[in-house]
């Protein structure tokens, strides 16, 4: 149940400052010859197009449908990137050294970064608000199944739930279980139904 | 002890924010690009691996940031600060402070622009200026594709070995820690010993900045809190630099 703390308060410009502030610090920083004016957009479009959760998805999908395939992405996530045709950088910022999980009937897996936001930029881009937000990072690593549940994943007693916490270098993510009725799907169709969520642990891929 | 370090296991929280958007307001998309070109351009690289050629890169930005600077300014904060605002409200705070604080620009300049912004004059609506010199993006999509990686040849053993009892050390936290606060005095399990020694942006008061070895420790839950607060059959994981344990 949501508590009737009244919240923090802040000023009706908030946005609108905050707004403002960056603009006038991007634009110091381009005349002071720091960044070009091209460089935030640069490194925008990096995530936008090489680099998001279309890769995760596509190395996930290759896994359902190959299973040696599947024990070197867990064996080596960093090495099994360079089998497929990705753009450079698999290995790049903040996925020097990248580790997956595999979901199965009797385990699962769920990812968080309680001191901050780790996360693993070239298999699942850049990380969705929730994940950053210090409430999720403060209640799933100690109540994984309440939170998951209102994630809409509810588990069985049965199931052992992992959680993994980074305070180091390595940046997990989950490979999460293929769903019944996609038998007859090729990798690219799989791939189509993936999300961020399930391939983070929070939610279970939908047909 | 700090809030910030101290986020594992709260009670009394609301339920999940699901909002899955990574940029809640476009503005934040600028503080996150120029945090990454920070990290890009930052003079460390000239000894990190893979060696950059930093000094190359024709950007008048001469300084160090990475990934430690920012978290040692969000770990700095007033708590309740830490809280109020939001992600990237918070490296908005930081940032434009490290600039003005390194000199780089000043806070005068840096208010009346945002003024003049706010007071929608021409300047608003303006687009950024051009700037020119492709080689600072060269440097930064370089970045981007190569990384920065901690890893290094292990100087001694790893100290502990798979299935070894291991207890948290409770360091003091100091300026930056990468101790989470719920696992200190804890015990756990050694799940697997990372190849190699891992080192971090900088020496930190609590002993990381040398190659060190990295452990996935497995915990139960009922040895990090009360039996009531947890939940069955769960198991929870943290990779932890070696200089915060010891043996059980």
């Amino acid at each position: 149940m949501p508590s009737n703390y009244p919240g923090f308060k802040y000023g009706a410009d908030r946005e609108t400052y905050n707004a403002a502030k960056v603009k006038a610090l991007e634009s110091l920083l381009i005349e002071k010859g720091i960044i070009t004016g091209n460089t935030v957009d640069q490194v925008l479009g990096y995530f936008e197009i090489e680099m998001g959760p279309f890769n995760g998805a596509k190395l996930v999908a290759k896994a359902w449908v190959d299973s040696e395939f599947k024990q070197r992405l867990l064996a080596d996530c960093n090495a099994a990137c360079q089998e497929l045709d990705f753009p450079e950088g698999m290995s790049g910022a903040e996925g020097e050294h990248m580790r997956i999980v595999e979901n199965t009937p009797e385990v699962y897996n769920v990812i968080v970064c309680t001191l901050c936001s780790c996360y693993p930029w070239p298999t699942l881009g850049l990380p969705p608000y929730w994940f950053k937000d210090p409430t999720f990072r403060a209640r799933v690593v100690r109540e994984p199944r309440v939170v998951l549940k209102e994630f809409g994943v509810t588990l069985d007693d049965s199931v052992e739930v992992r959680v993994w916490d980074s305070s180091a270098q390595i940046r997990w993510w989950v490979l999460p279980m293929r769903p019944a009725g996609t038998e007859g799907m090729s990798e690219a169709q799989l791939a189509d139904l993936l999300t961020p969520e399930a391939m983070m642990g929070v939610a279970t891929v939908q047909v | 002890m700090k809030l910030q370090h101290n986020l594992g296991g709260l009670e009394g929280l609301d339920p999940i924010n699901f909002e899955t958007q990574v940029f809640v307001e476009p503005w934040e998309k600028r503080i996150f690009g120029i945090h990454t070109a920070m990290m890009a351009l930052s003079n460390h690289l000239n000894t990190s691996l893979p060696k950059y050629e930093i000094a190359k890169a024709p950007t008048t930005f001469k300084g160090f940031w990475t990934w430690g600077h920012l978290r040692k300014g969000a770990e700095a904060m007033h708590p309740f600060e830490y809280f109020r605002l939001r992600y990237y409200e918070k490296w908005l705070g930081g940032i434009s402070g490290f600039f003005v604080g390194e000199g780089y620009i000043t806070q005068e300049e840096l208010d009346t622009r945002t003024a003049e912004l706010l007071a929608d004059n021409p300047t608003a609506t303006s687009p950024l200026p051009k700037g020119d010199n492709a080689a600072i993006d060269t440097q930064v999509d370089k970045y981007l594709k190569e990384g920065d990686s901690p890893l290094r040849p292990a100087p001694t053993p790893p100290k502990f070995k798979v299935g070894d009892k291991v207890k948290v050390k409770n360091v003091h936290p100091s300026a930056h820690s990468r101790l989470p606060g719920h696992l200190r005095n804890k015990e756990a399990v050694v799940a697997l010993v990372y190849e190699g020694a891992f080192t971090y942006f900088f020496p930190t008061e609590d002993g990381l900045g040398t190659p060190m070895p990295v452990y996935s420790l497995r915990f139960q839950p009922q040895d990090m809190w009360p039996e009531s607060l947890t939940e069955p059959n769960s198991v929870y994981y943290n990779d932890i630099f070696e200089v915060y344990l010891e043996a059980a």
